[in-house]
């Protein structure tokens, strides 16, 4: 799949809901994070929009991962309820459900 | 969310004290947190059919419906060096407040993190707290009462149509104070408040000229336009 637009949802075991919404062509144009969980400060999930866009779609979880950790880490932001891996978790399921 | 947010401010600048407010949503609304996207937790439909608001808070965490009947709602804002630096432990003393406010109603509660409340296992409060300008702000639900139907209604919890299976499904996860003892709304809010106040040097007053005056505006300007609250 070379381009589309995907969701992905999920209920983290014992944490909280994330989703993502993924537009992509060669590269992902936009990135949407969603869901029930807490990020401090709110408005580092800004920096894990952005560090994904111009990820290729076939990074693997691990790739995704690594790239939103080191986002967070600019701003010291802090993750609860859903950790960087449940966030890449659902931002490769949203390109392999993409239409 | 105005005045909370108008009350941050005025602790940040040294021009308010810090606060605990108790209060209750008229009419009865939505509250969403500031990662959810509006579209997907709330039935925007059904809300203007029952004349329900809705509105995107400062703070992440779930989508809540405020029941005007059924729940005490309550801020606390205050310097963030007054509490835990960290996240968790900051959760826990505040909501211990909460536990202690419902040991007085002869309930045994218990924090349960990352941001709730139990009683026999089963959710009675739900929390959620922000950082911002050096100010620590929580704020949170105390279920009096269980508006099921009408929160289903307005609430996309799930894609199902509603159902007394479903229903009975969040009756299993969620409880209410009503449904725990026979206290009244007002002996809930006085336990709750006589609990946060414990040891802590206090007087009840009303809002200052200047934080009603920011209120008004950031109500007007952020929490009622369609940019702030269709953010995500």
């Amino acid at each position: 799949m070379n381009s589309g637009l995907g969701e992905f949802t999920f209920k983290v075991p014992g944490g909280k809901l994330v989703r993502a919404t993924v537009k992509f062509k060669e590269k992902i144009e936009n990135a949407k994070i969603t869901g029930d969980f807490f990020l401090y400060p709110e408005e580092a999930i800004k920096d894990i929009e952005c560090c994904l866009e111009f990820c290729t779609p076939l990074e693997s979880e691990a790739e995704l991962a690594t790239r939103i950790a080191k986002a967070l880490a600019m701003t010291r932001a802090e993750l609860h309820g859903v950790s960087t891996q449940d966030i890449a978790r659902a931002v490769k399921g949203a390109i392999q459900n993409a239409k | 969310m105005a005045l909370d947010e108008a009350c941050l401010e005025g602790i940040s600048s040294g021009n308010s004290p810090p606060t605990i407010r108790f209060y209750r949503w008229q009419p009865s609304a939505v509250s969403i947190g500031y990662f959810q996207s509006l579209d997907a937790e709330v039935n925007l439909e059904e809300c203007g059919k029952r004349g329900i608001e809705f509105v995107r808070r400062q703070t992440g965490g779930g989508a809540v419906y405020h029941d005007f009947e059924g729940e005490i709602t309550y801020s606390i804002l205050a310097p963030e060096n007054f509490f835990p630096k960290g996240i968790t432990e900051s959760y826990r003393e505040i909501c211990g407040m909460i536990v202690s406010g419902f040991g007085k109603l002869g309930l045994k509660a218990e924090f349960k993190p990352i941001n709730d409340i139990i009683v026999s296992g089963k959710k009675i409060s739900g929390n959620a707290q922000t950082r911002r300008k050096g100010v620590l702000l929580q704020h949170g639900t105390i279920l009096y009462g269980l508006g099921l139907e009408t929160m289903f209604s307005v609430l996309r919890i799930s894609q199902e149509k509603i159902s007394d299976k479903m229903i009975q499904s969040a009756k299993e996860r969620v409880t209410c104070v009503q449904e725990q003892c026979d206290s009244s709304y007002g002996e809930c809010l006085e336990a709750i408040q006589s609990a946060f106040l414990e040891g802590k040097n206090h007087s009840f007053g009303s809002w200052s000229k200047d934080e009603l005056s920011r209120a008004n505006e950031l109500a007007e300007k952020k929490y009622s336009a369609r940019e702030w609250n269709f953010l995500r």
